[in-house]
């Protein structure tokens, strides 16, 4: 049974639905993640990205369809295997950043003193945070927040883990220093979900879906999308317009 | 005791200790009320009388208000959505909030009580121990309503709103000022379901006729039960606006 469930992929999402009144907000959407890789949730503001990671992550209840994360229905006993970077930084802005990211290791269930104060060295010391880990969260500038963050989702070390826009409004470096983050932990066996409406984000992932009001319109490596177009100078940009074109021409 | 309530009381505790201008405004803001209010009475007889009331009073009143903006701004800066998301469960969070408030409520409440007595010579009967017994249930009751009432605003100029709304009534219905007989029968009805009306009497039956907790069982009954229907109704709405 352990076997089964270790060879099943990451994430499986068996025609989910889930609306916010009459706003369909995810529609009829099915995707699976492989373990081990970094997979882009590509689209557009209100194209249902955060939707569904909060569906992953267990915060919403799908209305229809279901969803599994690592072999397990999502339930209160599969938040361990997660660790979830909401949009806001989400942090308790009068701690320092080490008592933020402690106080998230301790709620994983690192009760072991030594144990857990080794995790939050390296962590901190893995998004370059340790030199300022007792300056207080507001005396952080926005991208130290954003690496803060990413920390306390890290810290309990967990196989899966969903980053809701992790890149939005770092400057060019700092998005750069994450993407190196993310390829180590991808490397170290972590499957990593990551949504973003841009596409610099999206040619770093390994495998990607192009979403749109709720729905996933494509999906596979940034170059089997690049390649779909049959335009040999294209760009993901190009073959997310081709995706949107190819969908209003089935439409009408 | 939910497993993680411990953690989320400490991390309370520890937030609002590195916090110094609130730290300096929880022990101040209550001396300088109770300074005002005892030096407007005009005699010592009158001072006895409203003591126990503005005890009860201003330990609601500040504990229900400084677990609402809290627990508003854990749910505003989106940490109540990331500890959802965890292994944690609602009852953790609402008796961490319980725990760690209480210890800053008990702070405020001790001032309030020992500025009452020995700075502006309030006269009690009953025994000081008893006093404070009684007095944490009534702050209990305020945390956890102060958690519940957060729920349903959205910023911190709607979490204002509802002190005159929940506060005040109880203030102007629970006897303090003139005793609950006189007033319409309707509003009699509406003063038994106010807390702020079970404090006052309980506490005003031991700091004035000498009565024991045992002898004010029935306030002390009604005020635990009020805690532990709010902190239900609390944890049950806890996920509004957390997702």
């Amino acid at each position: 049974m352990a076997q089964e469930k270790s060879a099943r992929p990451a994430v499986e999402v068996d025609n989910a639905s889930f609306n916010y009144r009459e706003i369909k907000a995810v529609d009829r959407l099915s995707l699976q993640v492989p373990r081990g890789i970094s997979f882009g949730l590509l689209g557009p503001n209100g194209a249902g990205k955060t939707t569904l990671i909060k569906l992953l992550v267990g915060l919403l209840k799908p209305k229809s369809g279901s969803i599994r994360i690592l072999g397990e229905a999502t339930s209160r006993k599969t938040a361990h295997l997660i660790g979830y970077m909401p949009q806001l930084h989400s942090l308790y802005s009068e701690l320092s950043a080490m008592q933020n990211v402690d106080f998230f290791a301790r709620i994983y269930g690192l009760s072991d003193k030594k144990e857990r104060g080794q995790k939050v060295e390296d962590v901190l010391r893995l998004v370059e945070m340790w030199p300022r880990r007792k300056d207080s969260v507001m005396n952080l500038s926005g991208g130290m927040r954003q690496r803060v963050s990413l920390a306390c989702a890290l810290v309990h070390r967990p196989p899966l883990l969903l980053l809701d826009e992790p890149t939005v409004g770092l400057d060019p470096e700092l998005r750069v220093t994450f993407w190196d983050y993310f390829t180590r932990l991808t490397g170290e066996g972590a499957t990593l979900i990551i949504s973003s409406h841009t596409m610099d984000d999206a040619a770093h992932c390994d495998s990607l879906v192009f979403m749109r009001a709720g729905t996933v319109i494509a999906g596979g490596t940034p170059d089997e999308l690049k390649q779909a177009t049959a335009k040999p100078e294209a760009t993901l940009e190009d073959a997310f317009l081709y995706f949107i074109h190819l969908g209003d021409k089935q439409h009408a | 005791m939910p497993s993680h309530a411990l953690t989320i009381a400490g991390r309370v505790i520890r937030q609002l200790i590195r916090d110094r201008r609130t730290m300096v405004l929880i022990i101040l803001v209550p001396l300088v009320m109770m300074g005002l209010i005892g030096a407007s009475f005009p005699d010592e007889s009158v001072l006895d009388y409203i003591a126990p009331a503005m005890i009860a009073t201003l330990a609601l009143f500040f504990s229900f208000l400084l677990t609402g903006i809290s627990f508003l701004r854990e749910r505003s800066q989106g940490t109540l959505e990331r500890l959802m998301a965890s292994p944690v469960t609602r009852l953790d969070v609402v008796v961490g909030y319980l725990f760690g408030f209480f210890l800053f409520a008990l702070a405020q409440t001790s001032i309030i009580i020992f500025f009452t007595i020995y700075v502006l010579g309030a006269n009690f009967m009953g025994e000081l121990w008893q006093i404070f017994i009684f007095q944490t249930v009534i702050i209990a009751g305020a945390v956890t309503l102060g958690i519940f009432t957060s729920t349903f605003a959205r910023n911190e100029f709607q979490m204002v709103q509802f002190i005159p709304l929940i506060i005040t009534p109880q203030i102007f219905m629970a006897g303090i000022l003139w005793p609950v007989e006189q007033m319409p029968e309707y509003l009699q009805w509406l003063s038994k379901i106010m807390p702020l009306t079970y404090g006052v009497e309980g506490l005003r039956d031991i700091m004035l006729a000498g009565a024991n907790l045992l002898d004010v069982g029935f306030e002390l009954a009604v005020l635990i039960g009020f805690t532990i229907v709010t902190s239900i109704l609390a944890a049950t709405v806890l996920r509004r606006g957390a997702s």
